[in-house]
């Protein structure tokens, strides 16, 4: 393979480095602005919520579930947040809860495997890689990484 | 109201730690990703991907989906996929990769802000993701 000096496989022009940091500046500040928009709102929600019958009543239904992850039932709004959305509205739910740090690290690998089920999964088709495979094995997937992370950490901690 | 206005204090102080997680890490990969080093990556990890079924064609995507993620980095992923035209072994062992193991960096980062183990999180994932691509790719024997 010859040397092709600055140009990029894709055939993009290479920006100068001020531009550059513009460029990632300013992208940095609008996927924050997005990202803020929903979770303080969600933050200021349950952090209200909490104080109410409502999420224990609702925890006490998931927690059978949630309990094979070492993990509270409340923790079930942070997975829902998570699939649909993204993992900074799973954090804006997981703070308020006041989650112990393996439960933390327990939300963070889970959800880090399967979350914005919605957008990726369509990411992941235009693959051609069939698109709900795919998101049935991150489900998948995050269930038994989470039975291993138990696993090792009832083993002995970690 | 003033229930209210501390759940405000703690969603606005979250906030903050997000943005300075998120706008230096999109500009410092925004100034970074043209550099040379990341094409000629693709030499070192070539045997390590070849043990997971996958080659040097599909580099470019995987390292994108793995540091960026897969909703950030859709552009490039969905571009390369295409223009290469990877098989569909390679594809689908691809994407069973991403699907475990993306956008490592941010994603981690935000939760060791609030209290997880990096460490933990990413030893499971990249383990789980060398281990089941690497199973699949035995499994489903090229074409």
């Amino acid at each position: 393979m010859s040397e092709q000096g600055t140009r990029l496989p894709l055939g993009e022009q290479v920006p100068d480095i001020p531009t550059r940091i513009r460029t990632g500046l300013s992208a940095g500040f609008k996927t924050s602005l997005k990202i803020i928009k929903v979770s303080i709102p969600l933050y200021v929600g349950v952090t209200l919520l909490k104080g109410t019958p409502v999420l224990d009543l609702l925890g006490k239904v998931f927690a059978p579930v949630m309990g094979l992850f070492g993990l509270p039932g409340e923790a079930a709004f942070a997975f829902v947040a998570a699939f649909l959305l993204n993992l900074y509205a799973a954090i804006a739910v997981i703070v308020p809860l006041h989650l112990t740090p393996f439960q933390v690290t327990q939300c963070g690998l889970m959800m880090g495997i399967a979350h914005n089920l919605v957008v990726e999964g369509g990411v992941l088709s235009t693959t051609g890689a069939r698109g709900w495979v795919l998101t049935l094995c991150r489900l998948v997937i995050a269930c038994a990484a989470g039975l291993l992370l138990r696993g090792l950490w009832l083993l002995g901690g970690w | 109201m003033e229930a209210f206005l501390a759940a405000l204090l703690g969603a606005v102080q979250l906030s903050a730690k997000l943005i300075l997680i998120i706008v230096p890490l999109v500009t410092v990969f925004e100034v970074l990703r043209y550099l040379p080093v990341f094409r000629k990556a693709g030499n070192v990890v070539e045997p390590a991907m070849r043990g997971v079924g996958l080659t040097r064609d599909a580099a470019v995507p995987l390292f994108t989906g793995i540091f960026l993620g897969l909703a950030y980095g859709a552009g490039i992923i969905i571009r390369v996929a295409q223009q290469k035209s990877l098989p569909d072994r390679e594809l689908f062992l691809m994407g069973l990769f991403l699907a475990t193991c993306h956008s490592v960096i941010e994603d981690i980062l935000i939760f060791v802000v609030i209290g997880g183990s990096g460490f933990a999180i990413l030893g499971v994932r990249l383990g789980l993701a060398v281990l089941l691509t690497g199973l699949m790719a035995r499994i489903w024997k090229p074409a």
